[in-house]
């Protein structure tokens, strides 16, 4: 198959569910080969997560988990985007704020835990302000390159039209700086769930990170560790194949030179 | 020289610099050549918290270091049980201090571990805010309390406490958190009240903003949280280090327990050597009043043992009536219990 080939239909669930089963293959082996008592097979996962299903936790796990990071990313977009926006049309006011964004950035939202009980208590709400946290720079980064890398001829053709400010900004500005922007938010979605295990950590009493380190809290059920693991990963694909479809939108296509 | 020249000198002086700060700060030599001993020299890794249930361990280090022919273990801080657990299963450490029902829970799941001694008696605490409504216990009606582990003695105390007051467990709300957060947690009005193991209370208490509302003893006679498991293994192959350990650790307790300038010279030495607490905190948890926490008698007894086993099963975080005898090896303790407190003076030796 050359690079330029466009694989059958199913060739393309085939070879990742091949890949997929051999892993499996691979860490069962590897299980029954060290003979280890702690490190759970992929069958023992199985057990536990249909124990977990069977007492209905599960689902509401993933309902709370998701839950949260809805609230917390969709916090972050809606406070970004515009902040984003802003800071990209006003270069002088990017570079007042733009210090204290880049050393807030790279502080991990683990170190953000014992602020977040302060501010917000224990429970939901300091978890989505941690999963906020995460969103909220990717975010902001991205509409700020998105606006300032419009080129100027755009603004002066808005201009010469005779819109006013707020017109170019949302006719024009806005949609030349959507294709980053979406990276952006498709970045922070992915960062957003990522930080799901660490967000619930904070004394809340369900989701999966939850279930990650409740799990690891109560002796040697590993199996359930790697079980929700697994599912955040998977949640995690579905998340991003679900945000891609955002980018095959007709207005945006042109900012994806190499989408289908 | 070029400039080349010069660079890679100055690049190559800075990694030499670098690399020696680094083996003489942050290296832990004695546990690196460690692993180098043949097995039957090699000396064993105790893991421990910085709480003054498990004061006995950098105290029974402290001296031993200083005073005698050198340490007779390698003590590990770790952050919190989770961690240690996982250490202990996956035999990273040999012994360790942790709580009692996680200890239960751990060997009713399989892992080969015994409960050789006790790390101390009471010094746990409830403690409210100062100004708060909670002024009895009845009062905690509906309120949230932070535990630090569904495995700990502290929940089963609440248990206690509730069944004197009538209180229904659906009626508490009770939250997992780290005990380094709870303090911060209780300030900010996030919880109602805490309960913890010391110095935790004390930092609530010296802060200003908390109050005790009750001692772990006026619930629980003979309190016990903290106790030191060993691996089956170990105590199979090497016996006689188990012995020095446990000897270690019980003649450490005699010693705190003697008298008051024995706790405040441990306060100052652990809280800047081992816990990288302040000694004044750790003074306040060991002093007032001394007892507060009790480092003896600390031989594992079969009574203490049953009621947290039966608390365990009641409150469903223990599903196997597991026997004293399975998971105790008492004869460490009872040839221990002969032994005499250490011999070390406060300003006999000379601190590093």
């Amino acid at each position: 198959m050359t690079s330029s080939a466009k694989p059958a239909l199913w060739e393309q669930f085939f070879w990742p569910l091949v890949a997929a089963g051999l892993l499996l293959a691979v860490w069962q082996f590897s299980v029954v080969w060290t003979g280890t008592k702690v490190f759970p097979s992929p069958v023992s996962v199985e057990k536990g997560l249909i124990g977990l299903l069977q007492k209905h936790v599960l689902w509401s796990d993933i309902g709370d988990s998701l839950r949260r990071v809805a609230l917390g990313f969709g916090f972050a977009t809606v406070v970004g985007v515009p902040v984003g926006l802003a800071l990209g049309w006003y270069p002088a006011m990017n570079q007042v704020v733009n210090p204290v964004l880049q050393v807030l950035r790279p502080i991990s939202p683990i170190a953000w835990i014992p602020i977040a009980i302060i501010f917000f208590g224990v429970g939901d709400r300091a978890a989505i302000f941690l999963i906020f946290l995460a969103a909220f720079f990717p975010i902001v980064v991205a509409c700020i390159s998105g606006v300032s890398s419009v080129p100027a001829i755009f603004r002066r053709a808005g201009r010469n039209f005779g819109l006013s400010p707020v017109h170019i900004l949302s006719k024009v500005i806005f949609p030349a700086a959507l294709p980053q922007i979406l990276i952006g938010l498709r970045l922070a979605l992915g960062v957003s769930w990522l930080v799901v295990v660490a967000a619930e950590m904070i004394a809340v009493d369900s989701g999966l990170g939850y279930l990650v380190i409740d799990s690891r809290n109560s002796g040697k059920r590993y199996d359930l560790v790697v079980g929700a693991m697994l599912i955040i990963g998977l949640i995690g694909l579905a998340l991003d194949t679900g945000i891609r479809r955002l980018e095959k939108i007709r207005s945006v296509r042109w900012g994806f030179r190499h989408g289908s | 020289m070029g400039l080349r020249g010069k660079i890679a000198v100055i690049a190559l002086g800075w990694l030499v610099l670098i690399s020696s700060l680094h083996a003489y700060l942050n290296v832990n030599w004695a546990a690196v050549l460690n692993d180098y001993r043949p097995a039957s020299k090699r000396k064993i890794t105790v893991a421990y918290l910085p709480v003054t249930c498990q004061l006995t361990c950098p105290v029974t280090d402290y001296i031993s270091k200083y005073s005698l022919s050198g340490e007779e273990f390698l003590p590990r801080m770790f952050q919190g049980f989770p961690e240690i657990k996982e250490a202990l299963i996956s035999n990273r450490v040999q012994a360790a201090f942790i709580v009692a029902p996680l200890a239960l829970a751990l060997k009713s799941q399989g892992v080969p571990i015994k409960v050789v001694y006790l790390g101390h008696r009471y010094g746990s605490a409830v403690v409210v805010r100062k100004d708060g409504p909670i002024k009895t216990f009845a009062d905690m009606r509906g309120k949230t309390i932070a535990i630090p582990s569904r495995f700990s003695d502290e929940r089963l105390l609440l248990f206690r406490a509730m069944k004197v007051w009538g209180i229904k467990p659906s009626e508490i709300k009770m939250v997992e958190m780290a005990p380094p957060d709870v303090s911060g947690a209780l300030a900010a009005h996030a919880i109602d009240a805490f309960v913890m193991g010391e110095p935790f209370p004390s930092q609530a208490e010296m802060a200003g903003f908390g109050r005790v509302l009750f001692q772990a003893r006026e619930y629980w006679p003979d309190y016990m949280s903290c106790i030191l498991v060993v691996r089956q293994d170990l105590i199979d192959s090497r016996p006689d280090v188990v012995q020095v350990l446990v000897d270690g650790v019980a003649r450490s307790g005699l010693w705190l327990d003697t008298s008051k300038p024995h706790r405040e010279d441990a306060a100052d030495f652990v809280g800047r050597f081992y816990y990288n607490q302040k000694p004044a905190l750790l003074r306040w948890a060991l002093t007032k009043p001394m007892d507060r926490v009790t480092y003896s008698p600390l031989a594992p007894r079969k009574a203490d043992f049953d009621m947290v086993r039966d608390l365990m099963m009641e409150t469903g975080v223990l599903n196997k009536k597991l026997e004293f005898e399975d998971y105790t090896d008492t004869r460490f303790s009872d040839q221990a219990s002969i032994q005499t407190p250490w011999k070390y003076e406060p300003g006999t030796a000379v601190a590093k």
